[in-house]
């Protein structure tokens, strides 16, 4: 009889610490017991403590007494090109083997999760440093003989198991593989512990691949507003709730002038001005911390069944800036000029562990949120609205120059975010930029300036300590460090 | 243990005739219970740490043959237990991972290697090179070629493997000589069978005792003795070791029709060598190739009537050898030229790259170039190049701490304590504890070996106008920091702070136990206490920290930074392995649920509202729980920070949020299961 000329190739991609090990094992068990000369092997070591790491296999598919006692000689690492099934944990690491040459149209069928899990540097950004997940997606289309994509974690959630059940359901379920259900399910219960989720996971994949049943729809992308009548109804219904009608009403008079010009900028100054109207004092925290939804919420995240209470702690370290915050306008900026010249800012935070489930620590954090009235009477609010208002200048002034250019400035907003150090960070590179490039551009074309306010800005997001923006404006930004902190 | 071995070594137990499937390492040690091995040790590290695991695990079984089996204090410790070998003739086998394993041993493998053995000693290596490796690149022949160590370095195909560990007993003992058996990582792992025989007891065990002690000057390693030993290496020993290798057939040529082409590879490139030439249209799936092949399953010393033999007569041969310098290969033009073989043209490193792993697609290249077939290279080149322009630069995702890690609070202490007084120059040492150097972190300036952490700080201190701060661990400390760091520090009056982490294992290799560890196996001693050691040492200044109070570590560290105080301080950042931690409590956790009693689940979250999504809460910690989602807010764009599945709840979030004073969105949930009436009382109050 004809022999295979070639083993069938099983490439997985795996994080350190998701079963890649144990699906490998069944693997190997069901093409052995199959009677298959099969050969699996890896690469732990360090990796495993939450790393890429690949699993790899070679499966010869014709049974041993067929071979009258000749071997097939296994390879130990794959190669490009070469590659019958790429199976992945995760949407960047099937990226990442295409990336190495392991998809190839002409062989490769490529199984994996479409979830993700962003690596640190992704995360750490201090904007968006997201991959482009759909950049995956539309490279398999290219690349893979076939594909079999979808979102392999939350099936497994659903079937109360780990992933690695799923994808061995799915590569069994897409008929690349030499081996039958039945072994493969063998292998499962064979191996133990935790054998009757896995093979619900299994199951589940498998008639996905195998399209007897729907994959899971892919999660929704997030709302966003962008239209500016959205924007418009978003924002006046966020400030409402944030203060009262008279502050809405502020914010549809500051509005006004943008919305007979350009609609992109005129979008843009609604988002930015609603969110920075909106600023996170400890009123607005204190507010968002006491609401029933919030409890709801935490109920969610954290998984708890009906019957299960959850005692929720809140980690509060307020200072000198929060207090000044709600002080009356004189007094608290003496407090704040006070502790900048002492360089004192953060030297009196008091850390707080504060049970707000509890009805003590409900009624306490609840008592800050029943400052709203006195709100507009205190320093933070005056300061907020006097830089508010200055940025809306700006932004007016260029919208007379250039649209383009007023857009730039507009964006600039978006630096302004957090709270203590992050925020004065924000505020100092706001103000940097609009110093070297807003108020004393050393262009007078309204694009340079504008490429110029766009370049600040996306160094201003680099890195927190401002080196990037102290680069690109030729002088360091300094705002205020903590000095002593424990 | 990381990893248990307690079912799979009733493997080892299998009698004459049986199959066995498992793993490379497994197969290892069924192979030195086949030789009769009288004792066996080493030291952890990939992608050997299991071996030691295996061998802890097997306890029983060695027992019942009177094996001695231990885990020794560092590699040169290992070695040296080879020493046994040079007087008796027993045999022994030790492993540690190379190339860092063999330079610690290096002492006692000169040693050893001088005096020569009466009973077959075999070091397995764990080549710790390409793809996974965790060390610098270097390869071991070098050190099989300065102390005249036969290297054998199989086909990897198990039988092969348990074939080599068998003969190479058998070639120590015929010339004298120790021999390494060197594994790739992947050798280490892969999964195949091979035919098993009968166990041996050894002829000398515990069960046997030596009677009397054996001496012979000539096996001390003082001169004059010395001078004679390496005569008798040159004169003796690699005759008898070239004799033996020819004679068994330890390395193996297949032929082909092509004679006049042929490769010569390092047994262990083999099945990439057959992979390739199949590819290329030239073997077929069982190794059957039209190039002959020489494949050297040994390749120190190589047997120069073979090559010489193997080669004549062909217009050229490529030789598959990894890594660099290229021993083989020069080796082989010379031999040629010595033995007036001179039309054959030696191709190698010319085809193949000087540096780096040689892995299926570098040995296709290489090869497809070599049988003029370089137009087979396009596809991949071309494809790879599709994908790129594709995909553009993926994100790296190196290894890191593990969730709830007690290493990472000590990062981020480290982190808070750099905004306040600026950056620190970090002696980093071999650990987990390395991962520092990577983001979100960026900490740890060097890197000099394991436990020479504070070695490597010496001559930095002194040039410093403030104090740096050097990393140990805790198996770092025990392998060798407490003598050449701590010690020299105290010895030479230096000043420096020393954190080392306590957590209690050796946790990189799979967290294997040390001699401070919290709890023991019944074979070890228990209570070897590092504080203990530093006390006898005379380290005046120690304080021991709680890792996840960030702010206490800042200020413990801060205090060491600017106290009065000169010479060693030493701070014993305290916080066990969390993934021993788990794999102690989840059993448990289980359990009381199981019985209906009240059970707290405690995990981090944050609040999506109040979080504004700059991510300085991910800059401090990089934990795989603490990540990032879409803004639920429409009018925002910048993902918010969340807590996933998986969070053990070590706290950390909520620390770095009050140490370094980030923001208020952080929350602790506390799910009381199985709630008693009071739980249930009290919660409805609200």
């Amino acid at each position: 009889m004809n022999l295979p000329e070639r083993p069938i190739t099983v490439l997985i991609a795996a994080l350190g610490g998701e079963g890649g090990g144990v699906m490998a094992d069944w693997l190997m068990e069901a093409a052995t017991a199959s009677g298959y000369p099969a050969q699996a092997t890896s690469i732990p070591g360090v990796a495993q403590r939450t790393g890429a790491t690949t699993y790899y296999l070679e499966i010869f598919p014709a049974k041993k007494e067929q071979l009258n006692g000749k071997e097939p000689v296994l390879s130990l690492t794959p190669s490009p090109g070469n590659v019958d099934v790429m199976v992945a944990s995760e949407l960047v690491e099937a990226g990442r083997a295409m990336h190495n040459g392991f998809v190839s149209p002409g062989r490769t069928t490529l199984i994996a999760s479409t979830h993700r899990i962003y690596a640190t540097v992704e995360k750490m950004q201090m904007a968006d440093g997201r991959f482009d997940s759909a950049r995956v997606v539309e490279a398999a289309r290219h690349l893979a003989k076939a594909s079999v994509l979808f979102d392999m974690r939350s099936l497994a959630q659903e079937s109360g198991t780990v992933i690695n059940a799923v994808l061995f359901g799915a590569m069994a379920g897409s008929g690349v593989l030499p081996l039958s259900r039945e072994a493969c399910e063998r292998a499962i219960r064979g191996a133990g512990r935790g054998a009757e989720a896995s093979l619900r996971g299994f199951a589940a994949g498998y008639d996905i691949a195998a399209r007897a049943r729907p994959a899971p729809a892919e999660p929704a992308p997030p709302r966003r507003a962008t239209e500016l009548k959205e924007i418009l109804a978003l924002a006046v219904d966020r400030l409402k709730d944030y203060q009262d009608e008279r502050y809405a009403d502020l914010y549809q008079q500051r509005i006004k002038p943008f919305l007979g010009g350009d609609a992109k900028l005129a979008a843009t100054v609604a988002r930015h001005l609603a969110l920075w109207m909106a600023y996170e004092d400890i009123i607005r925290v204190a507010d968002l911390k006491t609401r029933a939804s919030r409890f709801e919420r935490v109920r969610r995240e954290v998984g708890a069944k009906d019957g299960e209470p959850v005692v929720v702690i809140d980690y509060l370290k307020p200072g000198i800036e929060e207090f000044a915050s709600v002080l009356p306008r004189f007094l608290g900026k003496r407090l704040v000029a006070w502790a900048e010249r002492r360089g004192r800012l953060d030297a009196y935070n008091v850390g707080m562990h504060i049970k707000t489930s509890s009805l003590f620590g409900y009624l306490l954090v609840r008592s800050l949120a029943w400052m709203k009235p006195w709100r507009p009477r205190s320093y933070r609010y005056g300061e907020e609205q006097q830089l508010i208002e200055r940025w809306l200048g700006l932004v007016a002034e260029a919208a007379r120059r250039d649209a383009g250019l007023a857009f730039e400035v507009a964006e600039c907003a978006r630096l302004i975010k957090g709270y203590g150090e992050t925020h004065r960070r924000g505020k100092a590179n706001f103000l940097a930029i609009v110093d070297a490039r807003v108020e004393n551009p050393d262009t007078a074309d309204p694009r340079a300036q504008a490429a110029a306010i766009r370049k600040a800005r996306e160094a201003a997001l680099a890195d927190p300590e401002g080196k990037a923006l102290g680069a690109t404006l030729g002088k360091p930004v300094v705002w205020l460090r903590p000095l002593a902190r424990s | 243990m990381e990893r248990s071995f307690k079912q799979e070594v009733a493997k080892l137990k299998l009698g004459e005739g049986e199959t066995f499937h498992g793993e490379g390492i497994l197969a290892v040690t069924k192979a030195l219970l086949q030789s009769g091995v009288a004792y066996v040790g080493g030291y952890q590290g990939a992608p050997v740490s299991h071996m030691m695991d295996v061998l802890n695990d097997a306890r029983d079984i060695l027992d019942e043959l009177g094996i001695h089996v231990e885990s020794n204090a560092s590699e040169a410790g290992a070695a040296a237990m080879l020493g046994a070998s040079i007087n008796y003739p027993m045999r022994g086998a030790v492993t540690f991972k190379s190339t860092v394993g063999t330079n610690v041993a290096s002492d006692a493998l000169s040693n050893l290697a001088s005096a020569g053995v009466l009973g077959g000693a075999l070091i397995v290596l764990g080549e710790d090179y390409g793809e996974g490796s965790s060390i610098i690149q270097e390869r071991s022949h070098a050190f099989a070629m300065k102390s005249q160590i036969w290297l054998l370095d199989p086909r990897p195909n198990l039988r092969k493997i348990v074939e080599m560990v068998e003969q190479g007993f058998e070639l120590s003992e015929a010339s004298s000589t120790p021999v390494m058996l060197e594994l790739r990582i992947r050798a280490c792992h892969v999964q195949g069978s091979f035919k098993t025989k009968r166990n041996q007891a050894p002829r000398l065990s515990k069960r046997t005792l030596i009677e009397n002690p054996a001496f012979d000057p000539g096996r001390i390693c003082l001169p004059p003795a010395t001078y004679a030993q390496e005569k008798h290496k040159i004169d003796v020993r690699w005759p008898a070791a070239v004799r033996f290798i020819r004679e068994r057939k330890l390395n193996e040529t297949f032929a082909g029709d092509m004679r006049e082409l042929g490769i010569l590879c390092q047994g262990g490139l083999y099945n990439a060598v057959i992979r390739a030439l199949q590819q290329l249209g030239f073997a077929d799936a069982f190794g059957a190739s039209r190039v002959p092949i020489y494949c050297m399953n040994v390749t120190y010393p190589l047997i120069p009537e073979e090559i010489t033999e193997f080669c004549r007569d062909k217009a050229s041969v490529l030789v598959v050898e990894e890594g660099q310098p290229a021993y083989i290969e020069e080796a082989v033009l010379a031999m040629l030229r010595r033995h007036e073989v001179d039309d054959v043209k030696v191709h190698g490193k010319d085809l193949l790259p000087m540096a780096g792993e040689y892995t299926g697609e570098v040995v296709f290249k290489g090869i497809a170039r070599y049988l003029n077939h370089a137009s087979a290279i396009e596809p991949i080149i071309t494809l790879k190049k599709k994908a790129a322009e594709l995909l553009g630069g993926l994100p790296q995702r190196p290894p890191g701490f593990c969730v709830g890690c007690p290493e990472r609070p000590v990062f981020s202490a480290m982190k808070v304590l750099e905004s306040e007084v600026g950056k620190i120059h970090m002696s980093a040492d071999i650990g987990c504890h390395l991962f520092s150097t990577l983001p979100p972190f960026d900490l740890g300036n060097t890197v000099l070996g394991y436990g020479l952490g504070l070695a490597s700080n010496s001559a930095i201190q002194p040039m410093f106008g403030r104090r740096t701060i050097t990393m140990m661990g805790d198996g770092g400390f025990w392998h060798n920091g407490l003598t050449s760091g701590i010690a020299n520090t105290v010895f030479n009056k230096n000043d420096g702070i020393l954190v080392i982490m306590k957590n209690g294992y050796s946790s990189a290799t799979g967290t294997q136990e040390l001699p401070s560890s919290p709890q023991h196996s019944a074979h070890k001693a228990p209570d070897m206490s590092m504080e203990r050691a530093l006390e006898g040492i005379g380290v005046g200044w120690v304080k021991t920290v709680d890792n996840y109070k960030v702010g206490a570590v800042a200020k413990t560290l801060k205090e060491a930074m600017t106290t009065d105080y000169k010479g060693l301080k030493v701070i014993i950042a305290d916080g066990e392995c969390q993934l021993e931690r788990q794999r102690k409590l989840r059993p448990l956790v289980a359990k009381q649920l199981s019985e209906g009693k009240r059970t707290v689940r405690v995990k981090y979250g944050v609040d999506e509202d109040t979080c504004t999504g700059d991510h300085s809460c991910i800059r401090l910690s990089g934990c795989p729980t603490l990540t990032i989602k879409d803004n639920p807010d429409p009018l925002r764009t910048d993902p918010v920070a969340t807590v996933i599945d998986g969070c053990v709840g070590c706290g950390l979030c909520g620390e770095n949020a009050h140490a370094a004073v980030l923001c208020p969105s952080f929350y602790r949930a506390e799910v009381i299961q199985n709630p008693s009436l009071w739980d249930r009382l009290v919660s409805k109050i609200l």
